[in-house]
């Protein structure tokens, strides 16, 4: 067992640059393997409790898709002792809420209670590690209400199709090409064995961060969890395989249609690099600068002054291996989709040639800072950050930390990001498009 | 690889024998049983922070709570003076704060602005109050242009004039809201139109405020005398002082003016107040009784429980009124709580026909809450809700500012919040009656009623309580007792038969009109800077196609051939639904008034100075026709979407002939609060639709 402490010393070195964030907390590993961390805040009696597991729509099983969000699904369903649709029955009739999340790269699961419900969440967390009920009839609910997702979030929404049109286009062999929910054929044919060999291989303790944060002590704390989740077995080490994928040289063109929607959406979208490297945070505030507010220069040039676009958005979807850099546009009355390909290419050249001005730069650095501090200014927000960071970034410290990334990041840094990853030949020319000889 | 070891009733026998020597290693760890949910532990005590504080010379009382997590600072700055009536000139405190913050007497409004967004700060100023939220970092700059803002504020003439009609344009836009005027005569007979708490404002008493009255109020009443600071977050107590010392103590010093209250009185005896609102299509209802109620008082507690299982989310009204009877979209009751007065108040929005049956239904409630305990269960459900409510409203630092403030401001014990919920659980089904006959005052209530007189008022007469009819009392929009108002009779001589034909006579007469086989309308109106476009095709037969645009882009199509229809909006394609085939079956044809059908004659009322008869074409469409000239000038459609009522008023004027037979040219249509005024530039007679236009 080791804890780590972060202490109030620290602080000394960020309020150096005016920073006295500080969100302390407690990390240590039980002897299954299960990452603990506890965030203790006393100033409201509100507790959550939460799990992430490292397993997302990446981990496929014999190839097959969407088995991390079908275990969203599955692990609601009741335990040994707990009885089928109790699971909510018991959060809600205790004043709790709660919810669950997969990505491609993770699963979370969280409860948010009055503080001396503690010991009600860890219980339930620790039933659906230990002993969940995988069984052929949760299988069959789960499977129906899954495809009606699918149809709800996909299918039938507008654009809702769209990042599974980026993925596809930006990767060839990574799994990260699949839609995170998976595709129906293969939910249909997997087995019961598949699901329990499933959760067998990526459930256990050693792949999962218990976090309790909140109105609690930290050595009660430490005992209950160690009574609740000391019990639950260790499993085999998760082997992780990543897939590399070939640089994209040649300029791609994609065209879909969408039944759903009226108006077409023109996408650049450009594989960069993934979430814990700098050049992602770098891409995130190349994000702000060209469409984030209104005095953003694509918002200002496209929605305001020349009104071309009804909407423009630069996004970095960042995920743990990659990220994908899209830039979606929806045009405006007549406005071709080759014209606004042509005024955000402007805007792009611009960034690769020219340094950005020292207001522009210090508005940055005021937004991301405003940003930081208001990440983290729920008990179940820190929660969710403090596993993420430690899942996906390996460094929970970043909880307090990553300001001093964005701090460190120069004009320069955000010319030669745009220069090495904004290029035409590395990127995708997607056009969405409305679908119209089908109406009937 | 081990595990840890805990005791399973189910497992305990495989863990002692394969295991005993894990077991014995971790003997510590404590017996758990899985097979049921723990229970909960004691309520929690609620650890709030205490603000440090100092008083400055000037009278101001500063708190401070230090809170390093975050580097953010929230500020309050509230002015905790006795309420005072403004008699004539009623608006003027809210003009006063309207004019804080823009500008200053050393900082345009403009360089203010600038220089606060520059920060990313956010500031808000009001006659009472003003409040900023910053980073740390910028503390003594947002501090600073808090203090300079209100201490030092430049009152223009211009900004005066701006906000002055901007006001007397909002009071004249909620002329015809229902609620608005509601709420508004519900205040005024509550407290009294002579207690601050009761009087309003109107554009003559706005207009009699001048920018001297506006500087007088300021100086009057922005004063430190009972003015409160909370700062809370990442400050160090003395660097704070310091800044606070520099920024407010030249705020100078002042006496507030002496106010007497008037005493505020219920009725004798329980009655109906009923504001007669000839537009409305749901009835405002309100139970109302003052009370003597502060949060210092004993029974605050069971006063809350009391009231939520009355009237809050999932209460006793709601299941009544809503989930049983089906009259309303929700029922409420809130139970004030005030240094000067206070008040309970039970209210709901219900259908024009459900009136009567719905006061009922709220007597019945109140009067079963004073007369009956209420069970243990609902007693729990209440105290856990609120207790939950409690705990998650705690997460935001505004709340801990506030309840720092609240212990300042209403004399009340320094642990008042820390025993908040051990207050809330020690309330007996005893105290929820006791307080719930003190304070819900049924035999001295008023029931407020907005609503529409002629179709309500006769109903509402007839109601019963105690063994005796309540007496309905009439009142007009400014809170004066009126006469009941008068029916205007319809004369014996009128039809719908005479009706249709003087409408069909007024547009160029029965040859001309029936010539009409189709007719394609282009409109447009301008919404907030853009244009929107209406084109409308409609056929004798009873086909529909309209399509709306915004800016070029189609925002939303219906089709409509006769028998069934369509709406696509937002990419979605959505089929018609019952209702909404009835309706297009009216809407599609262009002259309805050629035949008589099941349409019929519903009496004569007063359109904006007009007397029109009115015709009801099924449940929910009426058409209003003009007795002089014959032309139709308004149509209401009512609509239901989630249990509320919605009624959709449209206007017709400018008539002009197309191909011998007149149209309107002009056509307005209220959407909630928005009206669109639509003009016409285009009508195709029995050109320009074609039968592709109703296909699907």
């Amino acid at each position: 067992m080791f804890d780590k402490i972060k202490l109030t010393a620290c602080a000394l070195l960020v309020s150096a640059v005016g920073v006295a964030q500080e969100v302390e907390f407690t990390e240590y590993d039980l002897d299954n393997g299960l990452h603990v961390i506890l965030h203790q805040d006393n100033t409201a009696p509100v507790v959550s409790t939460s799990v992430m597991y490292h397993v997302g729509g990446k981990d496929l099983k014999n190839n097959k898709t969407g088995f991390a969000h079908f275990f969203e699904h599955l692990l609601f369903e009741g335990t040994k002792n707990i009885g089928k649709g109790e699971f909510m029955s018991i959060i809600n009739s205790n004043g709790g809420s709660f919810n669950a999340t997969t990505s491609l790269d993770r699963t979370y699961y969280y409860e948010t209670f009055p503080s001396n419900k503690l010991e009600l969440g860890l219980w339930l967390e620790s039933e659906r590690m230990l002993h969940p009920v995988i069984g052929q009839e949760g299988v069959e609910t789960q499977n129906e209400v899954v495809k009606e997702e699918r149809r709800r979030s996909y299918d039938n929404r507008p654009y809702g199709n769209l990042l599974q049109v980026v993925q596809r286009n930006l990767f060839t062999e990574h799994p990260y090409k699949d839609p995170n929910i998976g595709y129906m054929e293969d939910l249909d044919a997997a087995t019961l064995e598949e699901f329990n060999e499933y959760f067998d291989e990526y459930y256990a303790p050693n792949n999962a961060t218990l976090v309790v944060a909140g109105d609690i002590d930290i050595d009660e704390t430490k005992k209950l969890i160690e009574d609740y989740f000391g019990a639950v077995p260790s499993g085999n080490e998760v082997s992780r395989t990543r897939v590399e994928e070939k640089p994209i040289n040649n300029k791609v063109t994609d065209t879909f249609h969408d039944p759903n929607i009226q108006l077409p959406m023109f996408l650049l979208a450009y594989r960069t690099p993934g979430m814990a490297t700098k050049d992602a945070q770098i891409l995130d505030m190349v994000s702000t600068i060209l469409s984030g507010g209104k005095s953003s220069r694509l918002y200002k040039k496209l929605v305001d002054d020349q009104k071309q676009a009804l909407q423009v958005s630069a996004i970095n979807l960042a995920f743990e291996d990659y990220s994908a850099y899209a830039i979606l546009s929806l045009p405006l009355g007549e406005t071709k989709l080759e014209t606004l390909k042509q005024e955000i290419d402007e805007e792009i050249i611009k960034l690769q040639n020219e340094t950005i001005s020292e207001r522009e730069f210090q508005k940055l650095q005021n937004t991301f800072e405003n940003r930081f501090v208001n990440a983290n200014s729920s008990v179940s927000g820190i929660a969710e950050s403090l596993a993420t960071y430690h899942v996906l970034h390996g460094n929970t410290d970043l909880i307090n930390e990553q300001i001093e990334i964005y701090r460190s990041i120069t004009p320069e840094d955000i010319k030669r990001v745009a220069n090495e990853y904004l290029n035409e030949n590395q990127r995708a020319e997607i056009y969405y498009l409305p679908k119209t000889d089908d109406v009937q | 690889m081990f595990n840890k070891k805990y005791k399973d009733n189910k497992m305990k026998k495989y863990i002692l024998t394969i295991n005993a020597l894990l077991f014995l290693a971790f003997s510590s760890i404590a017996q758990i049983d899985r097979s049921t949910p723990p229970e909960a532990g004691p309520a929690p005590k609620i650890n709030l922070e205490k603000p440090q504080t100092f008083t400055l010379e000037n009278g101001l009382k500063v708190m401070i709570v230090e809170n390093h997590k975050l580097p953010r600072v929230n500020m309050t700055l509230l002015l905790d003076n006795p309420p005072h009536s403004e008699g004539e000139k009623v608006g003027v405190s809210s003009l006063t704060g309207g004019l804080l913050g823009t500008g200053t007497t050393k900082t345009s409004k403009d360089e203010f602005n600038e220089e606060v967004d520059y920060l990313g700060a956010n500031l808000y100023f009001s006659a009472q109050s003003v409040r900023a939220n910053t980073l740390s970092k910028f503390l003594p700059r947002v501090l600073g242009l808090m203090a300079e803002g209100a201490l030092t504020p430049e009152f223009t003439q211009e900004e005066f004039e701006k906000l002055q009609q901007r006001e007397i344009e909002n009071l004249e836009s909620n002329e015809k809201d229902v609620a608005f005027n509601a709420g508004r005569l519900r205040r005024a007979l509550t407290y009294g139109k002579n207690h601050p708490y009761g009087e309003f404002s109107t554009p003559e008493t706005l207009n009699s405020v001048t920018l001297e009255d506006v500087k007088s109020h300021y100086n009057n009443y922005f004063v430190p005398e009972n003015a409160y600071l909370a700062i809370i977050g990442d400050v160090d107590f003395e660097k704070a002082k310091q800044l606070v010392e520099e920024n407010f103590s030249k705020w100078n010093a002042k006496e507030i003016p002496e106010v007497d209250l008037p005493e505020v009185e219920n009725v004798e005896t329980t009655q109906i107040n009923l504001l007669d609102m000839p537009n409305a299509v749901q009835s405002q209802i309100a139970v109302v009784n003052s009370v003597e109620l502060q949060k210092k008082d004993p029974d605050y507690f069971p006063a809350l429980i009391a009231n939520q299982i009355l009237g809050r989310e999932d209460g006793r009204l709601f299941n009544n009124l809503r989930e049983d009877k089906g009259y309303t979209y929700g029922a409420y009751s809130s139970l004030g709580s005030d240094k000067y007065a206070a008040a309970f108040t039970a209210s709901a929005e219900v259908r024009n026909e459900v009136t009567d049956s719905s006061v009922v239904a709220f007597i019945d409630e109140i009067h079963r809450i004073r007369n009956e305990k209420v069970s243990e269960e609902e007693l729990n459900n209440a105290k856990n809700k609120y207790v939950g409510n409690f705990v998650l409203s705690l997460e935001q630092p505004s709340t801990i500012a506030r309840y720092a403030l609240d212990i300042e401001t209403e004399e009340l014990p320094e642990d008042f919040y820390e025993t908040y919920l051990q207050k809330i659980n020690d309330v007996t089904e005893e105290d929820v009656q006791r307080v719930a006959k003190k304070y819900f005052k049924l035999d001295q209530a008023r029931i407020v009623v907005a609503g529409k007189a002629s179709e309500i008022a006769k109903n509402l007469e007839k109601i019963e309580f105690n063994g005796k009819t309540l007496p309905v009392k009439y009142y007009n929009k400014l809170g004066e007792e009126v006469e009941k108002p008068q029916q205007k009779e319809l004369d014996a001589s009128v039809s719908v038969e005479k009706v249709y034909a003087d409408y069909i006579q007024a547009i160029g007469g029965r040859d001309a009109v029936e010539e009409v086989e189709t007719v394609a309308m282009i409109a447009e109106a301008t919404v907030q800077g853009m244009a929107l476009n209406l084109s409308m095709k409609r056929t004798r037969d009873g086909k529909l196609n309209q399509e709306v645009s915004v800016g070029g882009n189609v925002m939303s199509k219906q089709i409509f051939n006769g028998e069934t229809g369509f709406v696509v909006a937002q990419g979605q394609k959505i089929p018609y639904t019952e209702d909404q085939i009835k309706a297009a079956k009216i809407d599609a044809n262009p002259f309805p008034e050629l035949e008589v059908g099941n349409a019929s004659l519903k009496g004569i009322e007063n359109v904006e100075g007009i007397d029109a008869y009115v015709v009801a074409l099924g449940e929910n469409n009426k058409a209003f026709y003009d007795a002089e000239t014959g032309l139709k000038i308004k149509t209401v459609q009512t609509v239901s979407q989630m249990g509320q009522t919605m009624s959709i008023p449209t206007g017709y004027s400018d008539y002009q002939e197309v191909e011998g037979v007149k149209f309107p040219f002009s056509i307005s249509q209220a959407a909630g609060p928005q009206t669109f005024e639509f003009n016409v530039t285009e009508i195709l007679v029995n050109e320009g639709v074609t039968a592709e236009d109703f296909e699907e």
